[in-house]
């Protein structure tokens, strides 16, 4: 990421991305008012497709940042580094959105540490400036400068959350699964599956849905349908894809993945 | 005169089962019973007797009868497990179906021991509920019973499968038969009551036939026909064939793999059934087009000719067509019906009815409720109006003492022209308080549409009765919310408890109710504070010490910063021609506690004088101090009375904060009574694993050991205790206790495990030891 000069993370291609409702609307808007964004939905629904359909749509470049534990204030703003004996700085990914009027999109951001997320403040409202304070310098962002965040509530524990001062900056837009029909029209897309072997996908994604309140963390998102497909149409029989693309990366848990087991034989 | 060998049986019945709690009948009976049998079958079953008694007398009496012929062919092993099995069932089903059980000792547990069960229900229960709800997208209760069938709520199904050899291919009809109840379900097996029913009737026999006494609908339809039994038969018929078609449509996979299955009934029925008999040809046509897996169609002939299956979701279509067929039976008086494959189940109309009755109910109490709530804020905004100084007094009489001149009503097309009304989309959005508009949440809107669904409108009653609940509120929220005791109820849970003797669990034997203690105003907070102040500023500068803290480590590749002292010397190196190092930076690392614990208090009565002061003092320094040590932690108490009746106390939940409120609560702890340790244990450990920490702590606070007001007193007591402790540890929790107990030392090890409690002997030593403890504890 790092190193990667900003030319690169412009998008070029359009992206395919079926639009569920108002989000691209919405999205635009919050653009132009210069108001960050929080994504919020379960893993695979689509938010970092969006992200690049967004950005590709805005003809901005888009640098994503998968948040973990270890992120630190200096791997987003930049540090200096030694370089044949000289010291030079490079600017981190945020740095280098800001400075270029980019989209920043922070993935999974209650990954980070609550004291690495406090440096999107400034930029999260309307100062909108990033205080660089290594090098003393606050850079302020241009207008098409977005920030953009994305959280998965389901794996939400009291320990990860996001804090209200963070919160509270953002427009909120919720992806969640797509209804059937177009969450059927992804699959047969994006796997290049027939219509009716994507409905049959979709159906087992609702039934493995409804386990959620059964002891299922999450159910099968359209990213495993996608991957469920893709087996199939290379030729591998439905029951066996289904069962390693669905009911083994879904649970550990052997009567769950049992159960599973199950109703792909009873579809297939 | 009892003789002097039934004297001595009743002396040992006496010392199992306490005199007091023995009549005089019963005792003779009990050695009525015991008499005729060999001194060691007596043995082996009075060991069994201080097993079932404590569960229940009438069970333990029905045990006796059946004990005899058990022993005759059960060794003393076999006989254990078939108690065992008699308790799971008495626990599961009732007193009713363990007589059962124990009457059909063959069938139901010598096949089992013999390996000639097949599959069980029981096995493999939890893999198909979890299939199941999947499948139907909500839950449906798994039950026991002789023949498959619904009553649209709970599915039942046999005990075992003996079909196939392979467990496989028996779950497979297991799988085959749930499926098709489920289907039964969806294509609305128990057709309700349509709104032109003396309409309908009338097309199908002479004007005036039938029954109108008979409360369920569907039978209604059955008894307007001479022979009732006969338009059942072809109504199941032609549902079964509806299933089966949405099965086909809905779950090809499964129906695939049942060909071969279908292949065995079919031939077996083939062998069986009269062919002459009605609906055998019917049923053998089916059969052998799901044997091949064929798309279903009716039997040939009059069946597709007469019946309409495309429009049997129309209220009354299936009806028409059974009556149809039925007149075309009536040349034929003499023939017997068929009996139809066992895969098909019965027809449960009484059930299915009850059950509807009973929905209807909960969904009228919910919406009540919900709306009550719904509408609280405004209801109160309105009374307040009407009492404020500015009100006209002649208004403020009435407005205060009934919500009379307040009315809830349903939208309607006059007073909102601009609104579709409900009739329209059956969907209900929001309802009128007088003049103001109030909109409906998601749920409010979904039980609405489920009443619409069920009634057709939504009583009036409905809404009244909601805002008589509101108003009640309004007025008196304290005494509408508090439990019996005045404690605020906050949920109740129901927990398995362990008995040693049997090795088993009693299932759902405990009910834990969750209270919040009221706290309480004094100078309590305030005295205790002040006299424990020393203690207190030395624990704070003990505990601040342990926080979480940051480090740095220098020299390290890449890191937030630059190890200045490092890159010194490695310009120096450099300078003097030497290659510099690249480890010049320096990195933060966290050493994260990352602990959340749960201190659990005893205040049952024994803890009079501990609970007075000692306790409370303890948990206000302990709190004090957690609150610059920063880690996540929770206080309860805990005490009852029987099984039925184990309560906690909130005092501080996990992540609240501590406040003058939660001070309040520490001091309103006051002692209750009994010691029944496992369903709070097992209550704090479900909730101790939802929370996301990296050392979790289940604190206990005690004076004693585990006892309570029924028979949860010595061994059995300690050992379930044990057992809820090994339960929590299986679930990476580690508890620890602190006991008054001088005799603990006793016992205490054997719960406990050796290093995970301490002994005080001096309960003002409390409000130092127990954060010492902590220190030690988790640094
Ligand atoms: N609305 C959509 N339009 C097009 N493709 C979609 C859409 N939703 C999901 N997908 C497909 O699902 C896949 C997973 O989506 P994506 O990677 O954007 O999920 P995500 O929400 O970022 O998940 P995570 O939280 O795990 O990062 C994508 O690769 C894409 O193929
Ligand atoms: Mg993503």
């Amino acid at each position: 990421m790092q190193g990667k000069r900003i030319e690169e993370h412009f998008i070029d291609v359009e992206p395919y991305y079926r639009v569920q409702g108002q989000e691209l609307t919405i999205a635009l808007a919050a653009h132009q008012h210069t108001i960050p964004l929080l994504l919020k939905g379960p893993t695979g629904s689509g938010k970092s497709r969006f992200m690049q359909y967004l950005a590709w749509k805005l003809r901005r470049p888009l640098i994503t940042v998968s948040c973990h534990d270890d992120l630190s204030t200096s791997d987003l703003v930049g540090r200096y580094l030694i370089r044949g004996g000289e010291t030079v700085w490079l600017d981190g990914p945020l740095t280098l959105a800001v400075r270029h009027g980019g989209i920043c999109y922070l993935d999974e951001i209650v990954e980070a540490r609550k004291d690495t997320t406090v440096v999107i403040h400034p930029l999260a409202d309307d100062r909108r400036e990033l205080p660089i304070e290594k090098k003393g310098e606050i850079l302020s962002a241009p207008p098409e400068f977005m920030l953009a965040l994305s959280y998965n509530p389901g794996y939400q524990s009291v320990v990860k959350d996001l804090k209200p001062s963070t919160r509270q900056r953002f427009i909120a837009l919720e992806l969640t699964y797509p209804s059937p029909d177009i969450e059927a029209e992804i699959v047969q897309h994006e796997a290049g599956v027939s219509r009716q072997e994507a409905d049959k996908l979709v159906r087992l994604a609702e039934m493995t849905r409804c386990l959620e309140d059964a002891g299922l963390q999450e159910g099968a998102s359209t990213r495993l349908l996608i991957h469920a497909g893709t087996l199939i149409k290379s030729g591998i029989p439905p029951r066996q894809a289904c069962k390693v693309t669905i009911s083994e990366p879904l649970s550990d848990d052997h009567e769950l993945v049992a159960a599973i087991d199950e109703m792909i034989s009873s579809l297939y | 005169m009892p003789s002097s060998a039934e004297q001595t049986i009743l002396a040992r019945v006496t010392a199992i089962i306490p005199e007091s709690e023995l009549n005089s009948w019963e005792q003779e009976e009990l050695v009525e019973c015991l008499a005729p049998l060999s001194g060691h079958q007596q043995e082996l079953i009075l060991h069994q007797i201080a097993v079932i008694w404590p569960v229940s007398h009438s069970l333990c009496l029905a045990f006796l009868e059946a004990a005899e012929p058990a022993l005759a062919c059960l060794d003393p092993e076999q006989f254990a497990a078939w108690v065992r099995a008699i308790l799971h069932c008495y626990e599961a089903q009732g007193l009713q179906e363990a007589r059962r059980f124990m009457a059909d000792l063959e069938s139901h547990f010598i096949c089992t021991l013999k390996g000639q069960s097949g599959l069980l229900l029981s096995t493999i229960k939890k893999r198909l509920d979890l299939y199941l709800r999947g499948v139907a997208g909500r839950p449906f209760v798994l039950a026991e019973a002789t023949l498959p069938g619904t009553d649209t709520a709970t599915i039942f199904l046999p005990r075992n499968c003996t079909f196939f050899d392979e467990d496989d291919a028996n779950f497979l009809v297991y799988k085959l038969i749930a499926s098709l109840q489920w289907a039964f379900v969806r294509v609305n097996l128990y057709c309700q009551e349509v709104p032109n029913e003396q309409e309908l009737f009338r097309k199908m026999t002479q004007p005036g036939s039938g029954p109108k006494d008979e409360a369920v609908f569907l039978n209604r339809f059955f008894k307007l026909f001479a022979r009732p039994d006969r338009a059942m038969a072809i109504y199941h018929f032609l549902q079964t064939f509806s299933a089966l078609c949405f099965l086909q449509k809905k779950l090809p996979g499964l129906m695939a793999d049942s060909t071969v299955y279908f292949q065995s009934v079919a031939a077996e029925g083939a062998a069986t059934m009269e062919p002459q008999s009605l609906l055998a040809g019917e049923y053998g046509f089916l059969l052998e087009q799901l044997s091949h897996n064929r798309p279903l169609e009716l039997p040939p002939g009059p069946w597709r000719r007469l019946c309409h299956p495309a429009s049997w979701d129309d209220s009354g279509q299936i009806l028409l067509d059974t009556a149809r067929i039925y007149a075309l039976w009536e040349e034929k008086p003499d023939q017997e019906v068929a009996s139809p494959p066992w895969f098909q189940g019965t027809l449960q109309v009484e059930a299915a009815h009850a059950r509807r009755l009973a929905r209807r109910q909960e969904v009228e109490q919910q919406f009540i409720e919900a709306l009550a709530i719904r509408i609280l804020p405004a209801l109160a905004r309105k009374k307040e109006a009407a009492l404020a100084p500015g009100a006209t007094p002649a208004d403020t009489p009435q407005q205060a003492d009934s919500a009379a001149d307040l009315s809830l009503r349903l939208p309607t097309p006059q007073n909102e022209p601009e609104e579709t009304g409900p009739d329209h989309n059956q969907v209900v959005r929001h309802i009128r308080l007088d003049d103001e508009k109030i909109g409906l949440d998601s749920k409010l809107q979904e039980l609405g549409r489920e009443i619409m669904d069920d009634l057709g409108h939504l009583p009036q009653l409905y809404l009244d009765s909601a805002e008589k609940m509101a108003a009640g509120r309004s007025y008196a929220p304290h005494i509408q919310t508090a439990g019996p005791e005045g404690e605020p109820l906050l949920g109740t849970s129901l927990y398995d408890e362990w008995d040693f003797r049997r090795q088993g669990f009693r299932h759902n034997w405990c009910r834990l109710l969750e209270k919040e203690i009221q706290p309480c105003g004094g100078t309590f907070i305030a005295t205790a504070l002040k006299e424990q102040r020393g203690v207190i500023k030395q624990l704070k500068r003990q505990f601040e010490q342990m926080r979480s803290h940051h480090r740095f480590v220098g020299r390290q590749r890449d890191g937030d910063d630059i190890d200045l002292d490092a890159l010194t010397e490695a310009v120096a190196d450099q300078r003097a021609g030497l290659p510099p190092s690249e480890r010049l930076f320096v990195r933060q690392l966290r050493d994260q506690r990352d602990i959340a614990a749960l201190f659990l208090v005893d205040i049952s009565s024994s803890t009079e004088g501990w609970v007075g002061k000692a306790i409370k003092e303890a948990l206000l320094v302990m709190a004090e101090a957690m609150e610059s040590l920063g880690d996540r932690y929770a206080i309860y108490g805990f005490s009852g009375m029987r099984r039925t009746r184990s309560e906690v106390f909130r005092v501080k939940e996990m992540d609240e904060p501590y406040t003058e409120t939660v001070q309040g609560r520490i001091a309103a702890l006051s002692p209750k009574e009994y010691t029944r340790m496992g369903p709070p244990i097992r209550h704090f450990s479900k909730m101790l694993a939802t929370v996301e920490a990296r050392v979790r702590l289940l604190i206990i606070l005690t004076d004693g050991k585990p006892e309570d007001y029924d028979d949860y007193k010595g061994e059995y007591a300690i050992e379930d205790t044990r057992h809820a402790l090994v339960e929590t540890k299986n679930s990476g929790i580690h508890p620890f206790c602190i006991t008054l107990d001088t005799k603990a030392p006793e016992y205490i090890s054997h719960l406990f495990g050796a290093a995970n409690y301490l002994v005080i002997d001096d309960v003002k030593k409390l409000p130092r030891r127990l954060p010492d403890m902590y220190r030690l504890l988790t640094s």
